[in-house]
């Protein structure tokens, strides 16, 4: 029997979804990967992060969500966070890549960029039109 | 040359707020149509004082009409 557990998430680009995991210390790995859990087992997704302890994080796209899945095996969970406030803060650490990105293609340019007390980021852009 | 400002609020669970400062362009809306296709939705907060006060001017003349 597997050990592993897929978690639907939001997360629908991986160029944010990369950024994302970066930020938060990860050196995420694209390409088709062998996810590790309990007792060697294994699974593929698209993108991994391969963790010396405890089981590596994988996360693969789930064509009917349109959004990638996180796969893991929640038995081996190591990370520092329970996995609720791990995904909270990937979520909110691709939406701040996803705007910064999305911002600068339409020619924005960010004004001021500050950390609010409840956690929440502010982000001001703003553009010129001729 | 008008600018443009938008203010972004992107909360500890991933949800995003923008709020539009100013008069709204097409530029404000292909950013906003450029982030709802990657996080599902955006909320929107368009109304700000200073847009409420300009909308309020503009609106004025045509109380006119009603005579």
């Amino acid at each position: 029997m597997s050990h592993f557990s897929t978690v639907k998430t939001e997360l629908r680009q991986r160029q944010p979804l990369l950024a994302a995991l970066r930020d938060m210390g990860y050196s995420p790995e694209e390409g088709a990967r062998q996810v590790r859990g309990y007792r060697g087992q294994t699974v593929e997704a698209e993108l991994a992060v391969a963790m010396q302890e405890g089981g590596d994080l994988g996360f693969r796209w789930n064509a009917t969500n349109g959004a990638y899945e996180l796969v893991t095996d929640l038995d081996l969970w190591k990370q520092p966070v329970p996995i609720e406030r791990f995904l909270a803060k990937l979520t909110q650490r691709y939406a701040f890549n996803t705007v910064l990105a999305a911002s600068a293609q339409e020619g924005f340019e960010v004004a001021e960029q500050r950390d609010c007390q409840d956690g929440s980021i502010e982000l001001v852009v703003t553009r010129w039109d001729a | 040359m008008p600018q443009r400002t938008l203010r972004f609020r992107i909360r500890p669970d991933g949800r995003v707020e923008e709020r539009v400062e100013g008069v709204e362009g097409d530029a404000c809306l292909g950013l906003t149509e450029r982030l709802e296709s990657s996080l599902g939705s955006v909320e929107r907060r368009e109304a700000t004082s200073e847009a409420f006060s300009m909308r309020a001017e503009q609106t004025q003349p045509l109380s006119v009409e009603h005579h």
